[in-house]
């Protein structure tokens, strides 16, 4: 709605969403839970971002308020220019909708549709046709051609990841957000979806930032930020496995 | 193992609620039926007992008569009195016998302004009585005022002073079967500690002008004698028959009196209980399916949690009796709700009778114990017979099933018969032989629907389908009615054997676009005059019901509710149908056909309901047609006088009438007809009766021999060509004959006609002499009459109108307006019908709104994902609206197509009854279908709700 002005590719540092101060306390009392703890964090256009940290420290509650599915207790979020706190449910789901893509660890696709209809969902459900040369160009990159008229019950575990991250990038959204896209594959399986989002950041200027534990996924990024106990901790720009698997050694010391 | 069944119970609390519905709305019904009839009939047991309360001994005639209106005697005459009076015993007041004649008439009071009162074609009779003068025989108790002295003077009864405001003093109109009079009212009059005897309206006379108006001068109905303290009623009963010496003559006690008054009533009212439990077992086998419908779905999602059970020890039986455990307390409970609401509903019942005319009086609720023990049996075992598929399927849930990823969308179930030990089939195989037809049903087509593949079960259905059909058409052609119940039976299990079938080919059309269009368009048309009718129809029947200001006041508050619901559901249903273009539509559809078992036996349920309903439809509007058909091809008569309340029942007018009628210079031909029961050759069959001549000329029955016909004398009777063709009949021949009168009649056939029954009357005509000397009461149900040459029809209208006046249950109709009154009288039975299937349709619906909630339950992830990606809570709503409407479509489509089948059948099996023409109406029928659909969102509100409302983050990670 804002962004969509200037042209992303002559400010290539330009922020595609951040986290100002954001909080997020659960339950109250003595069973307080600070699941986000005063998180200030900027993700830049056209840039994969991995999140990464031990479990419970906040990544998928960091990654929810960021794509609108979730309300921080405090602080704000901001979607390009757009605060996300002061939105309301539906003008969150439009948001949803139109400007951000999702990866799933599974469960990521309705059912009964087939794969194609999976892609094009949220287009379809915001009544948009979708834009057929680009949906081509994303089919063929995922490799998924041939599979279109399959539905998800009739494709391997990263065949259905293949056909998510179609999805989110089908509708050109502003980010995309993946909570442990690889969790459940293979390490062959979940490096061709990792190559698949690295092209997509590489060679059509999308945004990714995704949450992980595996730091060979993490390798893929080119920025890795770290949380604990809901703060951010460290981060680390083009990071490898081994450097990124250095620091979570240190993290367990 | 208990403890956790209870436990599984009220974790959900949901799904209990839903299944204790369907089992409470069908136990209810149920229950209310068998309160009310309980209620009337110890409200008339009471009565009974009251009005024979100081009769000792009754002296009747011996000889008796079977109608459709009850046992008939002759009457006996009058000088028996004299001669009971000699026998010892008989008690005295004031040095006279304690003896009374009894008479009873027709007598109907007509209101200040001019209306009759009571309605005895459908309500509360209108009767006539002697007012008897020993006050220990007599029920009645004045009120205000006293006895009536001369002729001209009568006694009315309370409910009827009050309802027409009728005081004490007052000059009012009597209609009887001699020409209406005006009489003084000296007294009004209760009954026992009621207002009127079952909300009857009384009249009593002086025995002088009671026998006088029956024309009775020297004879009686029976006499009923008071005896002396310490004579028992057997004694006295052995006296007074041994001092009477008239053949014919019976004499009984009070109490066998009391005994057989109960039961007459009890047998007259049998037809109506016949007729409301139909209805509330048709709700109960709907609710069959909703309740088999939960537990499927149940089962199905506790796959996992089961398998857990099996994995860490439970035995398959284990497992089984734990889903059994819940059904049986679910079954309980909901009976035990179900009892109590049917209470309340027996109350709703009565008032919903009341409003369509049928008047029964009861008193106080009656709860026998059998009403307990029938409704919580029934409920308890409808409801554990319904799980038993679904636990069986329980019990074979491979322990392997808890590993894998999801196992609720799986369709390969493990076959059922397989994990079962020996036992375990042979108690099956017990209890499929005892259970309850509805319970075996479902369990049949659950074990058909997992053991055989489509196509098998297409060939099975349709074979099952196919010898239900012939069972049906056997049954019509060969008049066995059981065997035409017994096809049906097996026609809808053969529909619910195709169903999925049908479900999954079908919901993709119904879902499609078209579809959709017409939906669209005609929802959005029918919002307008549908709700306007409805509103319209409410605030009529609130007036009905309440009358005055506070019915005013109801009806607009009734109304404005109604529309402001029907409203929200029109808009809805178009936004469904909207839906059904975009991807809402698709996902709807594609829902409603993920699972076609359960798509199938939801819809199954409102096919029931539609099925009936369009039945009925159907079955109305050729009645109709025929009707029309007949009086536009035989009626000749301008004008027919008919009673205003429509029905044939006692109404009439006294035969003054139609002498009046014939007398006016404007008409040519006039002649009342007069209905009868009589014994012909040894069987009881309903007469018609007229001037011959004249009927001839009004009304065509194509006589064989027109002169014949004409010249039919007393002693003589007409009969159809049709039964004299069946009974081998030819003219010249003698038929023996029984009538009210008394003795036994040989009838000459003189005549034969060809408009029967088939035609709408009658297949038996006697001559208006033998129908006078032969019955008690002389009444003109209707009569016709034809204008003179060159008189207009308004001047024709005019001159007996003014005649017809002092008769106020009479109206002058022409052809069109008698026709129209007829289609009334249809229309008002037919619409009782619909509120009385209205509880089905309305278990259908909870069916539906169960089965979204429950697979929306299923779906809780598949939700938070369209969510995430974007999907807006109107949207999902709409999604499950076309789901539900396509369940309900693809229910209407099938119910209509079984309508439509039966219908067609029956019309043809009614043929020699007078309905020979097959009229489906294609406007209510579609009619029928947009309802459904409508009724279909408002059902699905509630589960659309909860899914839109579902934390989406929540929903995402549930397991
Ligand atoms: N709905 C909730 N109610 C209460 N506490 C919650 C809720 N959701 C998350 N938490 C808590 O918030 C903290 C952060 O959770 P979060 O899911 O963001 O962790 P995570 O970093 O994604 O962990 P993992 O790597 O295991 O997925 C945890 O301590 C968790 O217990
Ligand atoms: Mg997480």
């Amino acid at each position: 709605m804002t962004s969509v002005a200037s042209d992303p590719r002559s400010a290539p540092t330009k922020v595609a969403a951040r986290a100002v101060n954001a909080s997020k306390i659960y339950g109250s009392g003595e069973a307080e839970v600070r699941a986000l703890d005063g998180i200030s964090v900027e993700f830049a256009d056209c840039a994969f971002t991995a999140i990464m940290g031990p479990s419970g420290s906040g990544k998928s509650t960091l990654l929810h308020c960021l794509a609108g599915l979730d309300r921080v207790t405090g602080g704000q979020i901001f979607l390009g220019d757009v605060e996300m706190s002061s939105a309301n449910e539906k003008q969150l789901t439009l948001i949803r909708r139109d400007r951000i893509g999702f990866v799933f660890q599974a469960f990521n696709l309705i059912p009964t549709l087939d794969a194609e209809e999976n892609i094009t969902l949220p287009m379809a459900l915001a009544g948009r046709k979708p834009d057929k040369e680009w949906f081509d160009t994303v089919v063929r990159t995922v490799g998924l051609a041939d599979r279109l008229h399959h539905r998800p019950s009739e494709l391997s575990g990263g065949q259905q990841q293949r056909v998510a991250v179609a999805r989110a990038l089908a509708s050109k959204p502003d980010l995309i957000f993946a909570d442990e896209p690889t969790g459940n594959l293979d390490s062959h399986a979940g490096a061709e979806i990792l190559g698949f989002m690295r092209r997509a950041v590489d060679d059509f200027r999308q945004t990714i930032v995704m949450v992980t534990h595996d730091p060979v996924a993490a390798s893929y990024a080119d920025r890795v930020v770290f949380l604990a106990d809901g703060k951010i901790v460290d981060e680390m720009l083009d990071p490898t496995a081994d450097l990124v698997l250095d620091r979570l050694k240190n993290f367990g010391e | 193992m208990l403890k956790l069944t209870l436990k599984g119970l009220f974790a959900h609390k949901l799904r209990f609620a839903l299944t204790a519905l369907a089992v409470m709305l069908g136990v209810s019904f149920l229950s209310g039926t068998l309160v009310l009839t309980d209620t009337i009939k110890r409200t008339f047991d009471e009565l009974f007992a009251d009005v024979n309360k100081g009769t000792d001994a009754y002296v009747r005639s011996s000889e008796k008569l079977d109608s459709h209106l009850g046992t008939i005697r002759p009457r006996i005459p009058a000088s028996l009195i004299s001669e009971i009076a000699k026998s010892e015993g008989v008690a005295r007041q004031h040095g006279s016998p304690v003896a009374q004649g009894q008479l009873q008439l027709s007598a109907q009071l007509v209101g200040k302004s001019g209306e009759p009162v009571g309605d005895p074609g459908q309500g509360a009779p209108t009767l006539g009585f002697i007012w008897d003068d020993f006050r220990q025989l007599s029920p009645w108790k004045l009120d205000t005022g006293r006895a009536p002295r001369a002729d001209d003077e009568v006694v009315i009864d309370k409910g009827s002073a009050d309802k027409t405001g009728y005081k004490v003093g007052d000059k009012v109109q009597i209609l009887t079967q001699v020409a209406p009079a005006k009489y003084r009212v000296v007294g009004i009059a209760k009954f026992g500690r009621a207002d009127s005897p079952g909300g009857a309206s009384v009249t009593l006379f002086t025995r002088e002008q009671a026998q006088t108006i029956a024309r009775a001068r020297n004879q009686f109905d029976g006499i009923a004698v008071g005896g002396q303290a310490g004579v028992s009623q057997a004694d006295l009963v052995k006296r007074i028959r041994s001092s009477i010496d008239l053949p014919k003559i019976q004499v009984i006690t009070g109490a066998e009196l009391t005994k057989e008054n109960q039961n007459e009533i009890q047998k007259s009212l049998s037809f109506f209980n016949t007729f409301l439990l139909i209805f509330a077992l048709v709700a109960l086998f709907v609710s069959c399916f909703i309740i088999f419908n939960t537990f499927s779905i149940v089962v199905a999602q506790r796959t996992k949690e089961m398998a857990l059970l099996r994995a860490i020890g439970a035995s398959g039986r284990q497992v089984m009796s734990s889903v059994l455990g819940e059904s049986l307390v679910v079954g309980f409970l909901a009976s035990v709700a179900g009892l109590g609401v049917g209470i309340v509903l027996a109350g709703g019942l009565k008032a919903l009778l009341g409003s369509f005319g049928i008047d029964i009086p009861a008193g106080g609720t009656v709860l026998n114990t059998r009403t307990v023990v029938v409704a919580l049996l029934v409920g308890t075992v409808v409801t554990v017979a319904s799980a038993i598929a679904p636990s069986l399927r329980a019990s074979v849930v491979p322990p392997i099933a808890a590993m894998r990823a999801s196992a609720l969308e799986g369709t390969e179930s493990p076959s059922l018969l397989s994990g079962l030990s020996r036992s375990t089939k042979i108690i099956l195989g017990v209890l499929v032989a005892i259970f309850v037809p509805g319970g075996v049903i479902i369990l049949l087509i659950a074990w058909l629907s997992r053991k055989v593949s489509w196509l098998g079960r297409v060939a099975l259905g349709l074979v099952v389908l196919t010898l239900g059909a012939a069972a049906i058409l056997v049954g019509l052609f060969g008049g066995r009615i059981a065997l035409v119940g017994v096809g049906a039976v097996v026609v809808f299990v053969g529909i619910a054997l195709l169903g999925p079938v049908i479900a999954r080919r079908t919901s993709r059309l119904l879902g499609s676009k078209p579809v959709a269009m017409f939906v669209l368009f005609a929802g959005a048309l029918m919002t307008l005059a549908f709700g306007l009718a409805t509103v319209a129809s409410l605030v009529q029947s609130a007036l009905a019901l309440f009358g005055g200001k506070i019915g005013t006041a109801l009806a607009l508050a009734a109304a404005a509710a109604a529309a402001a619901v029907l409203a929200a559901a029109c808009v809805n249903l178009v936004v469904a149908a909207r839906a059904a273009f975009r991807v809402e539509g698709r996902l709807g559809t594609q829902n409603a056909e993920r699972n076609p078992n359960r798509t199938a036996s939801t819809a199954a349920a409102l096919m029931i309901g539609v099925a009936l309903v369009a039945l009925i439809t159907i079955l109305a509007s050729s009645t109709k047609a025929s009707i029309g058909a007949t009086i536009d091809k035989a009626f000749r008569a301008d004008y027919i006088v008919a009673p205003k309340a429509g029905g044939f029942g006692g109404s009439g007018f006294s035969p003054e009438l139609a002498t009046a009628v014939k007398a006016l210079p404007e008409i040519q031909t006039a002649t009342g007809l007069r209905f009868g029961t009589a014994e012909l050759d040894g069987k009881s069959k309903f007469l018609i009766s007229a001037d011959p001549k004249a009927l001839n000329e009004l009304f065509d029955l194509q006589p064989a021999n027109t002169t014949a016909f004409e010249n039919l004398g007393p002693d003589q009777i007409a009969v159809s060509k049709r039964i004299a063709k069946e009974k081998g009949w030819k003219v010249g021949d003698t038929v023996k004959a029984r009538f009210p009168n008394g003795g036994t009649t040989d009838l000459t056939v003189a005549a034969k006609f060809g408009v029967g029954q088939q035609g709408g009357l009658s297949d038996y005509f006697v001559s208006l002499d033998t129908f006078s000397r032969n019955y008690p009461e002389q009444f003109d149900v209707q009569v016709y009459a034809k204008l003179k040459p060159g008189v207009s029809l308004a001047a024709g209208k005019l001159a007996m109108d003014r005649v017809v006046k002092p008769y106020a249950n009479a109206k002058v109709e022409d052809q069109a307006g008698f026709k129209a009154k007829q289609e009334q009288s249809i229309d008002q039975f037919v619409n009782l019908i619909y509120a009385l299937l209205f509880l089905a349709v309305i278990i259908a619906g909870i069916g539906i709104a169960n089965t979204l909630a429950l697979s929306i339950v299923e779906r809780t992830r598949e939700i938070g994902l369209l969510r995430a990606v974007g999907m807006t809570r109107s949207q999902l709503k709409s999604t499950i609206r076309w789901e539900a409407v396509i369940i309900a479509l693809l229910g209407t489509v099938l119910g209509l197509v079984i309508g439509l089948v039966f219908g067609w059948a029956i019309v043809r099996a009614l043929s020699d009854q007078g309905i020979n023409k097959f009229a489906p109406p294609g406007a209510q029928l579609v009619v029928i279908v947009l309802i459904a659909a409508l009724l279909a969102v408002l059902f699905a509100y509630f589960p659309a709700r909860r899914a839109a409302r579902l934390d989406v983050l929540k929903a995402i990670s549930t397991e």
